[in-house]
């Protein structure tokens, strides 16, 4: 067995577990500023998701199953060493595993509490897993027919980003990113602020720490998928990580807008059109990849 | 000063009000006001919650309401009544199904009067409220520190 | 060689000995001792012969011949006697054409052809043997506890254990004589054998729905061993030979010649392994006790179907018509299948479903042909047969004791039956998330889709994997609910249910945890010894890692499970005073008392069977008739 990847895994894993949710938490804080923004608001501070953060921690710590404390730590786990295999060079379609079995254990963890608010919650978010699954899959085979490897660090060795070949696969991720970032029109599990029609979805018996824990994953997920993003336009030239981290930076500011701007649709829209743009984005841009 | 009075989410429960203290309670909200500037979140999920805006007088019908939504809050955290209703029952004090105050049914940290009661007012009493919430999360990690 | 012969004949004699031997301790005894023999045995050749290389034995005999001649007979009497007994025609007819076929297989054109290799052994069928022989007879031991329940349960029907037995010792040597079969003439008695046990073990129950059921099995089935025989008929005709290893050699180096024969072989794997159109009768066979399901499901007949398909691989990989009937009804089964999981509340249906998908998940890998195609097939056998025997001996216990198979009754299981439902699931975690074996499988498979350019495939796969982590998840989650304080009722489980539960469980662990030594010990012999070439399948650093996430998944769910959490309990949020929280009863806006209750959800709007399967039946029949075409043509052509 190669020890090498196992070491550079593990660093990764735990550069990630540092700075992710460092970042994570920025980005989060230009979010709620931006969209406070686009809603004629001055907005809250720039640290505010870290003072939320550190607000749940020092709450009184309670659980209702027991169980889900075991779920949700598994959950960020499995989302930072996701990353940290991301961000070393691994696997993407182990990547995309790992990330899916993360949402399995938060969707457990809500099961586990046997909350009617909370299983509603879960059951819709195991159809936003479903929705967006086929066009994530559809992303790393291009990705793999592009770059020639499912190692990320494969880019560096590209002589044009992947995006000139896989903007189709591209521009699915950005439909699904919608429904992995869990914003508006597909917040179906987890309602956004203040729209409150299953009370907190997925969250609902979710608590003081336990819920700073379920703040720091979605921290991580961000910047996981971001990277996604990004690694579509890195390739062998170094100013092309600047670019690829300002693409990923206009996303988000698009998902932004897109979460502000649209309402919230039924699940049957949701999976209809995440699995039509997966097949007409990313299907067919894993069968042109093939046949060239 | 702690994180506890940084990020202070709210929950709103009209015990029986005129909805007058309501609209108000939700004009504080909106972008007029913008109290997310202080952190301020509607949550709408008693367990995420940190104050408790509670408006309109207390009967036997929303007592066991007010008392569940209450307990399933956690430490720490403060609770304003919010017009005069919530503070004693208002220009409903003498009604045969009405017992009184919130106060009668939870304990109260801060009263903010008014018929209805302003935004202003409001935000005055939540930022009151905040001093309390301090208190109450030093206290609760003491007592954590006691415990383990 | 002997220990070859043993576990083919052992079997046969143990169950002849419990179809005569009434008596429920001497079946007890008969039963757990042959199991622990057969599954002794097979330790012992696994152990010998690990990442052997195809070895072939001399060996012919007439008795063998006039024993597989006598066989052919007695089944196809058996089912004429069915038929006639029951008044189905179609049965009937397809019976009297394959007992006329076959006899006059054996009598004209099997004597002119000598196999002088009539039994061998490689990797492929070392690990088959340990599936039957482990799995099989694990399920074997499961059924003691089982069927005292349900003879319990059913005192209308006729206590008929010792052929319900019988027939299960005879499937398993039936197995092992397909396995490590050379001579197909041989191989297709074992083949006979395993269609007519099951025809026996589905209707056993003498229901009105189980005599159609057992019906509609040996219907298809039976149409796909005529497939078989055609096939047979071609390969004495034309080859000249009965051997199957000289048979795929001759092949590879003329791909034309084999097109029709290898169509034929391989719509007698689809229909055994269930596939689409004929997918039908393996839901049927869920009205049978549930020791049969998991005998069918995991580590038998399906399997022998898949089985002959993985062997038939590298024949795929050069003939065209034959290899896109099997990849696109492979992956189109794998689609729906897994689509109309969704919409099923009862979980053996659920359960059938899942393994008609990953079957033809596997048919669609055989159909690609590849080394890396078959690495991932051969995994998916594995790792299919470990978890899914699991989850049926769970299922069949929960339905004994909490008195429903339907997922929405399993409500609070982590609290009512706290064992088995750990159990249940960790088979369904092994079944579809990383880092466990199914996904490192599927993952394989995809792949070697993609270097293969199967787009169609990566598609079927891409949509078919969502739909698995919908009905996987949702099950999970309805299992892992922690409220209140039911009654558990998992004191009266059998000793023997536990010992087969835990076997299993600890099986599909550690084939997951030794997934890397799997692969280097006996999945790569046997690539090497058929494609003579490396594999360049996944990298061994990515299953070391998975490897150790298992481990870790393992230990810290165990943990968690055992040692609880420490924080105070609360109830959950009601939107109302609680009555009794635990219970969930609340009191809402009316004063009344309510219970908060939640259902998953089913999707039948989208996902139904009566709008998946119309789809699937069509779309497949008309590949296998335009593949079948395909070959007729390539066929005159070459007269």
């Amino acid at each position: 067995m190669d020890a090498n990847f196992l070491i550079t895994t593990i660093i990764g894993t735990v550069c990630f577990a540092v700075l992710a949710p460092v970042i994570g938490c920025l980005i989060d804080g230009i979010d709620r500023i931006v969209s406070a923004r686009m809603q004629g608001r001055v907005g809250p501070k720039l640290l505010q998701p870290y003072w939320d953060v550190r607000k749940l921690l020092g709450k009184d710590k309670v659980a209702v199953s027991g169980s889900e404390d075991t779920y949700i730590g598994l959950a960020l786990f499995f989302a930072i060493l996701a990353g940290g295999i991301f961000f070393s060079g691994g696997n993407l379609l182990l990547v995309v595993f790992v990330i899916t079995l993360s949402s399995l254990f938060f969707i457990v963890a809500a099961y586990s509490t046997r909350s009617p608010y909370a299983e509603v919650g879960a059951a819709r978010e195991t159809l936003q897993v479903m929705s967006y699954e086929p066009m994530v899959l559809f992303m790393a085979v291009a990705f793999y027919q592009v770059v020639g490897t499912f190692d990320t660090s494969g880019v560096f060795l590209l002589r044009h980003p992947a995006i000139c070949t896989a903007w189709g696969a591209f521009i699915g991720l950005c439909f699904v990113l919608t429904i992995k970032l869990r914003k508006s029109p597909f917040d179906i599990s987890s309602s956004h602020h203040a729209h409150q029609e299953i009370v907190k979805g997925i969250t609902t018996e979710m608590s003081g720490p336990t819920l700073a824990k379920v703040e720091i994953m979605h921290w991580c997920e961000t910047v996981l998928f971001m990277g996604w993003v990004g690694v579509f336009f890195v390739f062998s030239h170094p100013i092309s990580i600047l670019v690829a981290v300002l693409v990923a930076l206009v996303i988000y500011l698009f998902e932004i807008w897109v979460d502000n701007n649209f309402a919230r649709v039924k699940w049957q829209a949701m999976l209809k059109w995440a699995w039509i743009v997966a097949l007409v984005a990313g299907g067919l841009n894993v069968a042109v990849l093939a046949f060239i | 000063m702690g994180f506890a009075s940084k990020s202070p989410w709210v929950i709103h429960y009209d015990a029986s009000s005129c909805n007058g203290c309501d609209i108000e309670v939700l004009a504080a909200l909106c972008p007029g006001y913008d109290v997310e500037r202080f952190g301020i979140i509607n949550t709408g999920n008693p367990k995420h919650a940190d104050i408790f805006l509670v408006t309109g007088s207390v009967n036997e019908q929303n007592k066991p309401v007010l008392q569940e939504i209450y307990n399933q809050m956690l430490e720490p955290k403060v609770v304003v009544a919010c017009g005069c209703c919530a503070c004693t029952g208002g220009v409903f004090h003498d009604c045969y199904n009405v017992i009184g105050g919130v106060d009668q049914a939870i304990p109260v940290d801060v009263y903010a009067p008014g018929c209805a009661v302003r935004p202003e007012a409001i935000i005055d009493a939540v930022v009151e409220g905040l001093g309390v919430l301090e208190q109450k999360a030093a206290a609760l990690k003491e007592n954590q520190k006691k415990g383990a | 060689m002997e220990l070859v012969g043993f576990l083919i004949l052992f079997p046969l004699l143990s169950a002849i000995a419990l179809y005569f031997i009434k008596g429920n301790g001497a079946r007890k005894a008969i039963v757990l001792g042959s199991a622990a023999v057969i599954a002794f045995a097979t330790l012992v050749l696994c152990i010998g012969n690990v990442s052997t290389p195809p070895v072939f034995y001399d060996f012919e005999s007439t008795i063998v011949e006039v024993a597989c001649m006598v066989i052919g007979v007695v089944i196809g009497a058996i089912v004429l006697w069915f038929a006639w007994k029951y008044k189905n025609v179609l049965a009937g007819v397809l019976g009297a054409v394959q007992l006329v076929a076959s006899v006059v297989f054996d009598l004209v054109f099997a004597h002119s052809v000598h196999v002088a290799q009539g039994l061998y052994i490689d990797s492929l069928s070392v690990m088959m043997a340990f599936i039957i022989g482990i799995i099989g007879s694990g399920i074997c031991v499961y059924a003691l506890g089982y069927m005292e329940d349900h003879v319990e349960e059913h005192p209308e029907q006729d206590d008929r254990r010792p052929l319900f037995f019988a027939l299960m010792f005879l499937f398993l040597s039936a197995m092992f004589a397909i396995v490590f079969s050379n001579n197909m003439t041989w191989m297709f008695t074992g083949w006979e054998v395993t269609t007519l046990c099951s025809f026996l073990l589905i209707g056993y129950t003498r229901t009105d729905e189980a005599i159609a059921n057992a019906f509609r099995q040996i219907i298809m089935n039976i149409a796909g061993g005529i497939g078989f025989l055609v096939a047979l008929y071609y390969c004495a005709a034309r080859m000249g030979t009965l051997d199957f290893n000289q048979f795929i050699q001759m092949g590879l180096s003329a791909p034309a010649v084999i097109a029709l024969p290898v169509c034929a072989l391989a719509f007698a794997g689809i229909t055994k392994a269930a596939q689409m159109p004929f997918h039908s009768w393996l839901l049927g066979a869920m009205v049978a006790p549930t020791p049969t399901s998991a005998l069918l499901h995991s580590s038998t007949m399906v399997k022998a179907g898949v089985f002959l398909l993985v062997k038939l691989a590298p024949l795929f990989a050069i003939s065209v018509a034959p290899a896109v009937m099997v990849v696109l009804v492979g992956g189109i089964t794998f689609t729906l299948a897994s689509f109309m999981a969704i919409s099923q509340s009862n979980a053996k249906r659920v359960l059938a479903y899942s393994t008609i998908a990953n079957l033809g998940l596997i048919v669609a890998c055989a159909g690609v042909g590849t080394p890396e195609a078959v690495w991932a097939a051969m995994f998916l056998i594995l790792f299919h047969a470990a978890a899914k025997s699991l989850l049926f001996l769970c299922v069949g216990t929960a339905e004994h004791h909490i008195g429903s198979r339907d997922i929405e009754d399993m409500d609070l299981l982590f609290e009512r039956m706290p064992q088995l439902a750990r159990n249940m699931m960790v088979g369904i975690m092994i079944m579809f998330v990383a880092p466990f074996g199914m996904l490192i499988s599927k993952w394989a498979t995809l792949v070697s889709f993609v270097d293969n350019h199967q787009v169609a495939l990566i598609v079927l796969l891409a949509y078919g994997s969502a739909a698995t982590f919908m009905f996987w998840a949702k099950w999970l989650g309805k299992l892992s609910g922690v409220a209140g304080n039911p009654d558990n009722v998992e004191a009266t489980v059998h000793k023997s249910e536990w010992g087969a539960i835990f076997t299993m469980t600890t099986l599909a662990l550690v084939f997951c945890i030794a997934l890397p030594w799997l692969s280097f010990a006996v999945v790569l012999p046997y690539i090497d010894g058929v494609y003579h070439q490396p594999v360049f399948s996944l990298d061994s650093d990515v299953l070391a890692l998975m490897s150790i996430l298992s481990l870790a998944v393992i230990i810290v769910l165990v943990a968690g499970s055992v040692g609880g959490s420490k924080k105070r309990r609360v109830g959950a949020y009601l939107a109302g005073v609680s009555v009794d929280n635990l219970e969930r009863t609340y009191r809402n806006s009316l004063s009344q008392e309510a219970k908060a209750s939640v259902r998953n959800m089913y999707l039948s709007d989208i996902f139904g069977e009566e709008r998946v399967t119309p789809v699937g039946v069509v779309s497949t029949t008309i590949i296998i008739v335009g593949a079948f075409a395909a070959a007729l043509a390539t066929m005159t052509a070459l007269l």
